[in-house]
């Protein structure tokens, strides 16, 4: 009995020193291949929005048509638009519905880098984990791109640069990391298996309406529910982004949001290292 | 020949793959060690060394893991077992097709691909004009390497690997690299390249006229195990004993595509 123990205790030990090993291994080839990543992030964007004759514009369009969509449901169908804390829906709805472009696309392709990458897995020698970094980043300047345009629309109606704005950066960056690291967890398991591929870009919709994005999750009566729904990451940036827009307030007035948040990305993390670890290895042999 | 200097240590290096009942299976033993599967040695136990500026032929049937053997020196496949030591710069002459973002024309790819070894822009400049005149496919080099045909990829990807000055060359001797005039041309430039000091080669072949007018070494494979480890003459009588008397089409073996 005590020996069991002992050996279950030692085997813990021993999985624990692995996958710290691991993520040492993961900021190594970082480290060592930092100028590949960034330049493979350009040529990332390049592929991205190559062989279309608007190219980039594509990049400005397609949210603007989601946007124009929401609008005209919510405001000329449901008629359910009202004016939020002295903002326009219109504003509203921008301020929420931006991150959630970036984190879309993450969803999915981030999900798919591995596969989208093959030639850098089985062909060439090249370290796998940044494959998920220069995706992320690239979809990234793009982000960037759309938040300046944000900026530029919220001064055009009168509501000028303020002091809240300084939070933004902060909310970029985790959601970054968020989906960086979630890029690392599920791209080698698309590779894996086409099941997970499929069951994820099947429940993007369903994220997305599940998610406080066409709704306030501050709003929710029920307080379990609405602590509930403060563990979905989509959530926290959606609202983080309002803060900064519409709501102007601080990332670390609702505490227990941001407890919840970190609490799903480091647990996310666990689990990426646990599989990233597992399936390094294999992934070549595989896709 | 060969100095010191070592150039690839295969330590008790033993490569298995695992093989599901399927997909599905695959997915949940990453997550339980329940989930039963097969597993299946494509090289087990492999111990040798080879020493800058050797050329070693490897031979054995198909099936016998030499490519196995070949992917974990290019570094794309790692042992599940041992330890795999390579010392220099890998260029591998293999799958010449495969390795290329369809999306990007060919001197885009060219520049990818020195971005992605760590060149610097001059570097990158001049292997770049190497590989257009070596590959000598006219207008096509700006156009994305969708619309290339396999010949024409096959030209592109064996100019980039030829042309980055590799410490260690592995070539695959049923190479195919379209129509006769460029696989002489092909041939000169392997030579030329094996001509130099202190490259170290593996060379895999069937025919023996091959391996014994370049190689010095011989290995052969069986089964996945190192079944012979010495001189080139030796190592060609060896793998060719036995196949002249029971198995007459190993000889066969497709070279161009």
């Amino acid at each position: 009995m005590f020996r069991k123990i002992q050996q279950r205790l030692h085997a813990a030990a021993e999985s624990t020193r692995r996958h710290w090993e691991t993520v040492l291994h993961i900021i190594k080839e970082h480290r060592e291949y930092r100028i590949q990543i960034l330049q493979l992030a350009n040529a990332d964007i390049l592929k991205t929005y190559r062989g279309s004759a608007l190219g980039w514009m594509w990049a400005i369009i397609k949210p603007s048509v989601t946007i124009f969509v929401y609008w005209f449901a919510f405001t000329i169908g449901l008629r359910a638009a009202k004016p939020v804390n002295g903002f326009p829906f219109f504003l509203w709805l921008v301020a929420g519905i931006v991150p959630w472009f970036y984190m879309s696309e993450m969803l999915t392709q981030g999900s798919k880098t591995l596969n989208r990458y093959n030639y850098l897995v089985t062909k060439i020698k090249f370290p796998v984990s940044t494959i998920s970094t220069f995706v992320s980043l690239s979809k990234l300047y793009v982000h960037l791109a759309l938040v300046a345009v944000v900026v530029a629309i919220f001064v055009l109606f009168g509501y000028p640069v303020d002091v809240y704005f300084l939070q933004l950066p902060v909310y970029v960056g985790l959601m970054f990391v968020f989906f960086t690291i979630w890029s690392l967890l599920a791209g080698p398991l698309s590779a894996v298996s086409k099941d997970f591929a499929n069951t994820v870009s099947s429940l993007v919709t369903a994220i997305f309406w599940m998610s406080g994005i066409m709704w306030d999750a501050n709003k929710i009566d029920n307080p379990i529910l609405h602590r509930v729904l403060l563990f979905n990451p989509v959530t926290f940036f959606a609202t983080g982004y309002r803060n900064v827009f519409i709501y102007k307030r601080w990332f670390f007035e609702d505490q227990f949001a941001l407890f919840a948040f970190i609490l799903v990305l480091v647990g996310m993390f666990a689990l990426s290292i646990y599989t990233y670890d597992k399936l390094r290895r294999e992934i070549a042999d595989v896709l | 020949m060969g100095s010191d200097e070592i150039a690839i240590e295969f330590k008790n290096v033993s490569k298995k793959y695992k093989l599901y009942r399927s997909d599905k299976h695959r997915f949940l033993g990453i997550f339980s060690a329940k989930v039963p599967f097969k597993e299946v040695y494509a090289n087990r136990d492999l111990n040798f060394t080879i020493k800058r500026g050797e050329s070693v032929a490897v031979m054995g049937k198909n099936g016998a893991g030499k490519s196995t053997m070949l992917k974990m020196i290019t570094g794309v496949v790692f042992p599940s077992e041992g330890e795999v030591i390579v010392n220099g710069r890998v260029s591998a002459l293999l799958e010449l097709t495969a390795g290329f973002d369809p999306e990007f024309t060919g001197r885009e790819n060219v520049a990818l691909r020195g971005q992605i070894w760590g060149l610097e822009k001059a570097e990158i400049a001049d292997l770049e004009q190497k590989v257009v005149d070596f590959a000598d496919i006219g207008e096509y080099i700006d156009q994305p390497m969708r619309t290339y045909s396999s010949g024409m990829k096959a030209r592109v990807g064996f100019a980039i690997s030829a042309h980055i000055n590799p410490e260690i060359l592995v070539v695959d001797e049923a190479l195919s690299v379209g129509d006769k005039a460029f696989r002489e041309k092909c041939d000169r430039k392997v030579r030329e390249i094996m001509e130099k000091e202190h490259v170290t080669v593996i060379f895999v072949t069937h025919s023996s006229g091959a391996a014994e007018s370049i190689c010095n070494r011989g290995l052969v494979l069986k089964k996945g195990k190192l079944v012979f480890d010495g001189g080139v003459s030796e190592a060609i009588d060896f793998y060719e004993g036995p196949r002249d008397r029971s198995k007459p089409f190993d000889d066969v073996h497709i070279t161009d595509v």
